[in-house]
């Protein structure tokens, strides 16, 4: 503790214009290797005193190395109603740590946060646009804010970003007692990091940590890098007061203070839903009706203000406008629901195709995201709100299979969303192509697409015809001058099936010479991933979905001509997944290529890299494997 | 370039329309159309848009220009939503200006019935983006397919010296599309198009009047209020297009909106009563002298006194001028940082700049020339319209947002831009590259100048490998970069380490390894770059058989035809035109003979814009490649597209063209 109290004063407590400690020549080579940045020292200080006040102060010094480093620089502070910064301000130093500038909080230009169109919000930042003259440089950042928004406790990450190395990195957070503040440690294992908890303080601190290279499949970084979560027990968010003792409280508190009063449907709709159900029982056929409802009346609009940012617009003005964001699309349909006796659960998760869980041994706010889940017999079966075409019941790769907060009127509960296994993500193709002697190539591929395969494709049929040749021709990019026509879509919404037919014309698919032609024989169904080789793999590796692809085509070769070397068939079998692939001839001119690609969902420690790399290498090579034809 | 300047001889017919293009008259037969009529993937159309520009006269601010704009939507599908989400950007400094937004409504069919919605003020938000620039984001309410949307808002601008950008086309369809001007006889603007299209244009000379109301007070009576009334003329423009279709983007194309059809005007000349004609930008000549004249322009180039002392110790002795000025491009370059912003204006004035080493584009490049004048070195600022501004295609101040130095010399302009650090002579930023600049000389001429590269930027490439019994390849790769592709890959690959780049030339070619990664001359900019490194793969060498396939390319072949669409709408743009030459060398293993070769084959445009050529022999165990692509042109006209396709697909099938082994 003494050192840390030291070293505060002596960072904070003394200004010279020259700071011998901020000479880049002091990092030692093991922190420059691979770093674009350094993060010299930095000390987050927190105090929370009252349910409603927090303040955060904020010490930094990042040595930036090259400009590839500049990103890493956070030179900006948010604010809003709820949130004032007390004091802002910067000073540069250039290698040898004599001080270049300083800049004071009139320096800081403030902006709005929302930028594209459709997101607003009244959230504003004040933030420092610097432009280095000089690399490396260090630059010192300090700020106070205070906010009333207690719910929300920065986290602690020693490890910022890839590419980063921390010679210091601490928090402290010196909490009132009586709030009960609650944390969550991740991934600590194989990191020194240094706690020192008292009844009413906590602080970790970390020294000497390593620049880290991104590899290719890392799992995410929150999944592999040591990271502190916090929460409250007793909270207050936008000038209202929380609990969250369990996720049972917590729901409870959440329902009654963000969801129950805004449930009130107009009578008329009411009126309107009940003729359009009319005589169904079925709770099921029921929540049909009102989704296509719902996905044809609304359209999503991310509004956020204040409250707003958590609160879901009344389900009445969303009856009114006919717009909302996930919060207020989803509760309008929930409220729909409770209108006619059907209950659902307005449902919290951290949306996104890289899966992940809500900390279920912490319970606060968490989540990005809002969908509905509906309760039938035992199952739940998953909404999602925001879409105007997605098929009832069919969450998709946005938020399957994680951990999910249900916030039922008598409380909360975690539960994990639907598994799409790798046979319901299923591929399945149909070809055939007739060869010429001139190597040009004619054919009709027929693909069904299933599962989440679905969800990637089922898009394609309300795209212009211009972007579904874009898409074609880049999902074959290994025919070369190739030419799509009479493109044609069928989607069963009901059956999660989505097909695609089109036919095919490519010059120059086989090459001739010496009265010869050269050609892949599996035309269609290429799989070209192969992760990168390491030296060194330093990581685990995750496959979040399995996947299944099935194809099976008839190929002609043209008149006169016989084979000279075709491909041997290939099986291999291992525990990331199958794969088979047969060249038959099944007759003078014809053959048939057929091939199944299993892939699992797994998560495997790195010493099984190069083997699960060589796996896909060979496919790819195997996929690609080509026959000779000669002329008789 | 007659591509973009359609000069248009403006026929005045008067045109009466039957249907009325106003707002408040939705149809069924409207609301009831499923699909664009002629645009069947249309995702929303204009309906129509309409704007109208009106000088309003206030005692207190005199003209005001108020433009007022009619939109009526078609929302056919449900990816088209966003057309009902809108977003008018105003600006709200000193000449800042305001925007009311009025009759807003959604239409739909309910029951077989028109229903309107009525924007209310929850769907109406002003956003303060920062200090200059606000945003009024609009909402449309019961947006549904089918929907029809009306929005009407007014955008009040207190400068008159320019009037709006007006787009007449858009990336959803405009069914009719007009544009009219009310211009008071005290105001000439000149008007300018871009685009293919020609609209038809109507003229009328309208009378309108001004009452101004003056207090007299003399002391002696109560005070009097007199009233005059001032008439004059207005000349009033219509400009309609009508089935205005959709505008793309495509792959190669430099910048979007050099095709998209607009009007702009110009304010050029002011005549108000009682006063002398004030004339404006109309010329060259004039616009150079205001920006001259401009105190962020003019008075900055000619501060002097900040670097004295400096360039004084640095040119000491030196008495060759090409000399001299190689030392103060490569001084402003390693002491000015460039902070990210345009303008041929200052941000923060030389003299600040120059003390703390970071300014905006005009900080530095005019510091540039002021500190060659200094030297004695006949230096002038050239004005550029970056890639990202669109093309400069006629006289006016705000054509261009970017200023560079020149030197003029035996008819010869060098070009210098200090903002990136990887410049030289003639090697500028590539947002520079955007066809003609304008010199502004010390004496007030200008004169036009070519911005675009003349000579080829090569890259020479030379591999020697060897192919082993087992099919492995091994080699070493000597890859040299000239000029642009010097620069670009200092920009891009300066600051990255060299096991970076092993990993990146690993990524980039699959199935390979690197290994001895180097590159010389990275900050020694007078030379190419020269990378090496030796590869080894598993994956370039097919075994059916008896017998070898391999592309003497190795993974370096062109395995995709660049050009994919069918057809072309706009130039393809190159951005430099250069030449690509591979020195190829392949030894195969003992007990394998050479079975078939590619044939050579050389392929060349009539006008040489382009040319390939690959040249393939043996002798004894190692088969030698010479190929080079040239693109002479950075621009390659859509009437060539078919032609240029064509070359590329037989690039690509040299480029994969196997040579066959077969066993001895």
């Amino acid at each position: 503790m003494k050192k840390l109290i030291y070293l505060l004063f002596f960072f904070t407590g003394c200004i010279y214009s020259q700071k011998i400690e901020y000479s880049t020549l002091l990092i030692s080579d093991s922190l420059k290797t691979n770093a674009n940045a350094v993060v010299r020292f930095k000390q987050v200080d927190i105090t929370i005193p009252a349910q409603d006040k927090m303040t955060i102060k904020t010490f930094s010094a990042i040595t930036v190395l090259n400009e590839l480093g500049l990103d890493d620089l956070d030179l900006a502070e948010s604010f809003d109603k709820n949130r004032t910064i007390n004091s802002i301000e910067a000073t540069v130093y250039d290698s040898s740590g004599k001080e270049l500038k300083k800049f004071k909080r009139k320096d800081f230009r403030d902006v709005s946060v929302a930028d594209g169109f459709s997101v607003f919000s009244d959230n504003r930042m004040l933030f420092l646009d610097y432009t280095p003259i000089t690399y490396p440089f260090t630059m010192v950042f300090e700020s106070e804010i205070t906010t009333s928004n207690t719910a929300f406790i920065p986290s602690w990450s020693p490890i910022e970003n890839y590419l980063v190395s921390t010679e210091k990195s601490a928090l402290t957070i010196d909490c009132n007692p009586e709030l009960k503040l609650k944390y969550k440690e991740l991934n600590f294992s194989g990191f020194l990091i240094e706690k020192i908890e008292s009844e009413n303080k906590i602080s970790y601190s970390a020294n000497k940590l390593k620049a880290i290279k991104r590899q290719e499949l890392t799992p995410s970084a929150y999944k592999v890098f040591p990271v502190v979560m916090f929460s409250l027990e007793k909270f207050e968010l936008e000038n209202v007061k929380g609990n969250a003792i369990s996720w049972k409280d917590f729901g409870k508190w959440y329902y009654s203070s963000l969801l129950s009063d805004t449930e009130e449907i107009p009578e008329e709709t009411i009126q309107k839903i009940k003729s359009l159900i009319g005589n169904e029982k079925d709770k099921l056929k029921i929540a049909q009706i009102i989704y296509k409802y719902v996905q044809e009346k609304t359209r999503y609009v991310s509004v956020q203000v204040g409250i707003g940012g958590w609160k879901p617009m009344l389900a009445k003005d969303v009856d009114k406008f006919g717009y909302g964001d996930c919060k207020a699309l989803t509760n309008y349909t929930r409220s729909l629901l409770k209108s006619v006796g059907v209950e659902s659960y307005y449902t919290v998760v951290f949306a996104g195709k890289n899966k992940k869980d809500l900390q279920e041994d912490l319970s606060s706010i968490q989540g990005n995201h809002v969908i509905l889940s509906l309760p039938i017999q035992d199952n739940l079966i998953w909404l999602e709100c925001t879409s105007q075409i997605q098929p009832f019941g069919f969450q998709g790769d946005f938020t399957d299979d994680r951990k999910v907060l249900i916030v039922k009127p008598d409380g909360g509960e975690i539960v994990n969303t639907k598994v799409f296994t790798e046979k319901d993500n299923l591929e399945k193709i149909t070809a055939s192509y007739t060869l010429d002697s001139n190597g040009k190539i004619i054919g009709n591929v027929i693909s069904k697409f299933y599962g989440l395969q679905y969800d990637d494709e089922f898009h394609m049929e309300r795209e212009s015809r211009e972007n579904q040749l874009k898409s074609l021709k880049s999902d074959y990019s290994n025919i070369n001058n190739l030419k799509i026509n009479n493109i044609s879509f069928s989607n069963d919404k009901d059956k999660i099936e989505f097909i695609e037919k089109f036919d095919v014309e490519a010059e120059n698919y086989g090459q001739v010479s010496n009265g010869k032609i050269m050609f892949p024989l599996n035309a269609f169904d290429q799989y070209n991933y192969v992760p990168k080789k390491y030296k060194t793999r330093e990581f685990p590796f995750e496959i979040e979905r399995g996947y299944t692809y099935e194809s099976e085509t008839e190929i002609t070769l043209p008149d006169g001509y016989s084979i000279e070397a075709k491909p041997n068939s290939t099986e291999i079998n291992n525990e990331f997944g199958n794969y088979k692939i047969e060249f038959l001839q099944t007759s003078s001119s014809k053959l048939i290529c057929k091939r199944k690609f299993v892939l699992f969902k797994g998560f495997y420690e790195k010493e099984k890299y190069e083997t699960f790399r060589k796996f896909l290498e060979t496919i790819a090579k195997t996929d690609n494997s080509k026959a000779i034809i000669y002329k008789v | 370039m007659k591509f973009f300047l359609t000069t248009l001889a403006l026929v005045c017919i008067s045109i009466t329309y039957s249907q009325k293009i106003e707002l408040g008259k939705v149809t069924l037969e409207e609301l009831n159309e499923k699909n664009h009529v002629s645009d069947t993937s249309a995702v929303a159309a204009y309906l129509f848009k309409k704007g109208e520009v009106k000088f309003n006269y206030s005692q207190s601010e005199g003209f005001i220009i108020s433009t007022n704009v009619k939109l009526k939507i078609k929302i056919y599908k449900k990816e088209g939503y966003d057309w009902a989400n809108f977003s008018v950007p105003f600006s709200t400094g000193q000449y800042g200006q305001t925007v009311d937004v009025k009759n807003a409504a959604t239409y739909n069919i309910v029951a077989g019935k028109i229903e309107k919605t009525k924007l209310k003020s929850d769907g109406e938000f002003e956003e303060k983006v920062n200090k200059y620039w606000s945003r009024k984001k609009i909402t449309m309410p019961n947006v549904k397919e089918g929907s029809i949307i009306e929005l009407e808002y007014e955008i009040k601008d207190k400068g008159i010296g320019s009037i709006d950008e007006w787009y007449f086309q858009s990336s959803i369809p405009i069914n009719y599309c007009e544009y009219s001007t009310y211009i008071p006889e005290y105001f000439e603007y000149n008007t300018y198009w871009k685009g293919f299209l020609a609209p038809t244009v109507t003229k009328e000379v309208l009378n309108e009047s001004i009452i101004s109301t003056y207090k007299d007070r003399n002391y002696v009576t109560p005070t009097q209020f007199s009233n005059e009334k001032t008439e004059y003329r207005v000349n009033k423009t219509k400009y309609v297009l009508k089935d205005v279709s959709s505008i793309k983007d495509e792959s190669f194309v430099n910048n979007i909106r050099n095709y998209t059809s607009s009007i702009s005007q110009e304010l050029s000349l002011l005549r108000y009563p009682n006063s002398p004609v004030k004339t404006f930008s109309t010329d060259w000549e004039t616009i150079v002298k205001n920006i001259y004249e401009y105190d962020d322009f003019g008075p900055e180039l000619n501060k002097s006194g900040y670097y004295d002392n400096d360039l004084n110790v640095l040119l000491k002795d030196i008495t060759a001028q090409p000399e001299k000025a190689a030392i103060i491009f490569n001084y402003v370059k390693s002491r000015m940082n460039w902070n990210g912003m345009n303008g041929y204006g200052c941000e923060n004035g030389v003299r600040k700049a120059y003390l703390e080493k970071t300014g905006n584009v005009a900080d530095i490049n005019l510091m540039l020339v002021s500190m060659l004048r200094y030297a004695g070195i006949e230096a002038n600022p050239i004005l550029v319209s970056t890639r990202n501004n669109g093309i400069s295609l006629f006289p006016s101040s705000s054509a261009f947002n970017y200023v560079i130095a020149g030197i003029e010399l035996d008819n010869q302009v060098v070009m210098l831009d200090a903002t990136d650090k990887n410049a030289l002579p003639n090697i500028l930023p590539i947002r520079d590259l955007n066809w003609f600049g304008r010199i502004v000389r010390k004496n007030g001429s200008s004169a036009e100048i070519n911005l675009m590269p003349a000579s080829n930027s090569k890259e020479n490439i030379n591999m020697l490998a060897t192919i082993s019994d087992s099919g492995e390849v091994s080699g070493k790769i000597r890859d040299q970069y000239f000029d642009y592709n010097a620069f670009i890959f200092r920009d891009n690959y300066g600051s990255l380490s060299k096991e970076s780049m092993t990993e990146k030339i690993e990524k980039n070619h699959k199935e390979i390894e690197v290994s001895e990664y180097d590159y010389q001359n990275l900050k020694d900019l007078s030379k190419p770059i020269i990378e090496s490194y030796a590869f080894n793969s598993n994956n370039e060498v097919e075994i059916i058989g008896d017998k070898m396939y391999f592309s003497p390319f190795l993974f370096l072949s062109m395995d995709e035809n660049p050009f994919k669409q069918e057809t072309r709408e706009y130039p393809v743009d190159f951005i430099f035109p250069h030449q690509d030459k591979y020195m190829i060398s392949v030894t195969i293993p003992d007990g394998y003979n050479f079975e078939t070769l590619p044939q050579s084959k050389a392929i060349k445009f009539p006008d040489n814009s382009m040319q390939f050529s690959y040249l393939i022999s043996t002798s004894g165990k190692t088969v030698q490649l010479i190929y080079s692509l040239e693109v002479n042109q950075s621009i390659v006209s859509p009437e060539n597209y078919a032609a240029l396709k064509e070359l590329f697909k037989e690039i690509v099938n040299k480029h994969t063209e196997k040579i066959v082994l077969k066993k001895a």
